[in-house]
């Protein structure tokens, strides 16, 4: 599968996968007026990315600094997606990488890991900026 | 009204509020009045988990206006018409506490519903909001919404203390809706 990279803005995130070591990250800021019609492109590469491509494992790293309530539900779905891959003996890890000193990113991600059964998903926090 | 424009704004700074914007909102506008509260909140040294909060209410509040209004400024562009969504945001202090508030017109056949939702999160505690939060995550938004129909759950979750709310008629059609929220 080829890289992929999706130029932050002010108020979307840098997405970007890099096949050389199987990775992907969101990084950034996440508060679009549609954050559907945001993340849908790169929902339908996921999508591809799992039906054509024969990896064995998938790191994901989340680093958002900010995100919107539209976009929490698209990163559940985002999420979901995750999980039925690893379902599929995909090995995936997910790492959600917060400032130690944000306490709502570090209680997103507590939410988002209780709503998570088949994928690892950790933790990480990072110094403050 | 020129003469009355300190008035105005020294109103607004008896009620402690130091940001204040009436007007056609857009996604644009929110960016930079995000910038400025940032930049006024730096120099108060709140902590970076406040920050974020204000900035979380700040954003739902606006796109809700730029969604839901029902108060609109239609103009030309390039031969198309585009509208803007009208409605107000203020944020200010408050003790220790900062707040932030926001308004906008909206029918007054939506109001009954809208008062129903806000008055139903309000009644819920930290932990029901919490997994009414998740419930609605899941399982997407009504008809009504054009988000993710979790703003005002959110709004409702950041809040100290219980989300302070009215609905003021106006006329036969529209009344006028604020909601306000303290950090």
């Amino acid at each position: 599968m080829k890289d992929i990279h999706v130029k932050e803005t002010k108020y979307t995130p840098e997405i970007i996968y890099t096949a050389a070591d199987n990775t992907m990250s969101i990084k950034g800021k996440s508060y679009p007026e549609n954050a559907d019609e945001f993340y849908a492109p790169v929902f339908e590469w996921l999508e591809k990315f799992f039906k054509e491509d024969n990896e064995l494992h998938l790191t994901v790293n989340i680093e958002l600094v900010y995100f919107n309530s539209s976009s929490s539900k698209a990163l559940l779905n985002f999420l979901d997606m995750l999980e039925d891959a690893g379902d599929n003996d995909m090995k995936i890890v997910v790492n959600w990488i917060y400032d130690e000193e944000d306490d709502n990113m570090l209680e997103y991600g507590e939410e988002f890991k209780e709503d998570i059964d088949s994928i690892e998903f950790l933790l990480v926090p990072i110094e403050s900026a | 009204m020129l003469d009355d424009l300190y008035g105005v704004t020294s109103d607004l700074g008896n009620e402690g509020i130091f940001f204040c914007l009436s007007g056609p909102m857009s996604q644009e506008l929110l960016v930079e009045i995000g910038g400025a509260i940032k930049n006024k909140m730096l120099m108060d040294e709140a902590s970076k988990s406040t920050m974020s909060q204000v900035f979380s209410i700040i954003v739902e509040m606006v796109q809700n206006i730029i969604f839901y209004s029902d108060e609109k400024l239609e103009y030309e562009q390039l031969g198309e018409t585009s509208s803007c969504n009208v409605g107000l945001i203020a944020v200010g202090e408050e003790k220790d506490s900062y707040f932030v508030m926001s308004g906008n017109m909206i029918k007054n056949e939506k109001v009954n519903r809208l008062k129903n939702r806000i008055e139903k999160l309000v009644a819920m505690s930290k932990d029901e909001l919490k997994k009414f939060y998740k419930e609605q995550r899941r399982a997407g938004p009504d008809e009504y919404s054009k988000g993710a129909g979790l703003g005002y759950i959110e709004m409702a979750r950041k809040t100290s203390r219980p989300l302070g709310f009215e609905f003021r008629e106006i006329d036969e059609n529209m009344s006028f809706f604020s909601i306000i929220t303290y950090v």
